[in-house]
């Protein structure tokens, strides 16, 4: 009993914290999206009206479109940074020249806000002024312009997420790739394993906790990103890069339709919370095990 | 605690030995507790809610038919999943 009232007191900052940054708006965004609320409007008190925002937003072109758009990228986003961090981690296990530098510019663009990487990309992919445009008409013969092509716009967004996050990636795969003990890799080669089968019946069983995790931020935060897309692209051009988070943004600001923007945000909440749960279950969660 | 042993060393014990209910053995695929079967009850809840909106009430069937199928089936996952 004594050590319960400790761990209590011990976690009662950590449970005060969360329930007033965490519990509370997240139960007052929930109260707000079966609410029509322009608080800026003629009439700004806050009208109850059912389930209304839900039936609307099930027939809402634009954030279905947007929800589209999102979940393709963070298809491409998240598994092309897992690839991309998974081949890094696995050279800086080993020893090269310039390594401590190589790795210490590397992880830089962490540091970087999201808002800061956005106007950044901006100024690299303005046709006139941008390097990027101009190294591959030069190089290439290419004309990229992110204003008028769609592809291009959502490619970019793709690559500067890449850019962006796969040193997270990266640094989490080396804390995993480290911790492994060497006695399962050296039985696997006295028994005649070949590499593809000592990558996938023992590295990616023993990282898999970690890349599980690791899937889940990246997954956490792909599906809420705004400041850099709208800094790049502004969502354009036309709705081609109108991310969910985007879509909020615009719902909520410009047009200060707060009870909307929160149902469409508790909708993305809940999406966020059941691909990270089918992902666990997938890869992690304990089996039933019948025994008839 | 027994006589030499100091309070610390009784908290690991007790940590050692924690007093959890065994994973229930149901007809869903994964081990789960009471609270696993109560999110996933109202992960369907939701999602049932959201294709009634869309595609059956148009058709003239209330949402309180989609609350009771999914509190029938709340009630089927948490006893028996």
């Amino acid at each position: 009993m004594h050590s319960n009232r400790l761990g209590w007191i011990l976690l009662a900052p950590t449970l005060v914290i969360l329930f007033f940054f965490g519990v509370l708006p997240f139960v007052y965004v929930v109260f707000v999206s079966f609410h029509s609320w322009n608080p800026f409007a003629a009439n700004p008190e806050m009208i109850f009206n059912g389930a209304d925002n839900f039936r609307k937003i099930v027939f809402d072109a634009e954030f279905l479109n947007s929800v589209g758009v999102t979940v393709t990228f963070v298809f491409f986003a998240v598994v092309s940074e897992l690839i991309v961090g998974y081949f890094l981690a696995q050279a800086f296990m080993k020893e090269f020249p310039g390594k401590a530098i190589f790795r210490t510019i590397h992880t830089l663009p962490l540091i970087m806000a999201p808002i800061i990487v956005g106007s950044v990309w901006k100024l690299m992919m303005t046709p006139s002024i941008g390097i990027i445009p101009h190294y591959l008409n030069e190089w290439f013969g290419l004309s990229v312009n992110i204003g008028t092509s769609s592809f291009a716009a959502f490619a970019t967004i793709v690559v500067m997420d890449i850019w962006h996050w796969t040193p997270l990636v990266t640094l989490t795969l080396i804390a995993a790739l480290v911790s492994l003990p060497q006695d399962p890799f050296e039985q696997a080669q006295i028994d005649g394993a070949n590499k593809r089968q000592i990558f996938f019946h023992i590295t990616v069983p023993m990282i898999a906790p970690a890349v599980v995790a690791t899937v889940f931020i990246r997954l956490m935060d792909a599906l809420r990103t705004v400041d850099e897309v709208w800094m790049l692209t502004g969502g354009g051009p036309g709705s081609a890069t109108r991310f969910v988070g985007v879509h909020i943004f615009r719902e909520v600001f410009p047009k200060t339709n707060y009870g909307y923007g929160s149902t469409i945000s508790v909708i993305v909440l809940y999406l966020t919370i059941v691909a990270c749960w089918l992902l666990y279950v997938t890869m992690l969660a304990p089996r039933n095990t019948k025994k008839d | 605690m027994t006589q030499h042993e100091t309070p610390l060393a009784s908290a690991q014990h007790e940590d050692e030995a924690p007093k959890t209910q065994p994973p229930k053995v149901g007809f869903l695929p994964i081990e789960t507790n009471w609270f696993d079967r109560l999110f996933i009850s109202v992960v369907i809840w939701v999602a049932l809610s959201l294709f009634w909106f869309r595609f059956v009430e148009p058709v003239g069937l209330s949402i309180w038919i989609s609350n009771i199928i999914a509190l029938a089936l709340a009630v089927v996952i948490i006893r028996k999943g």
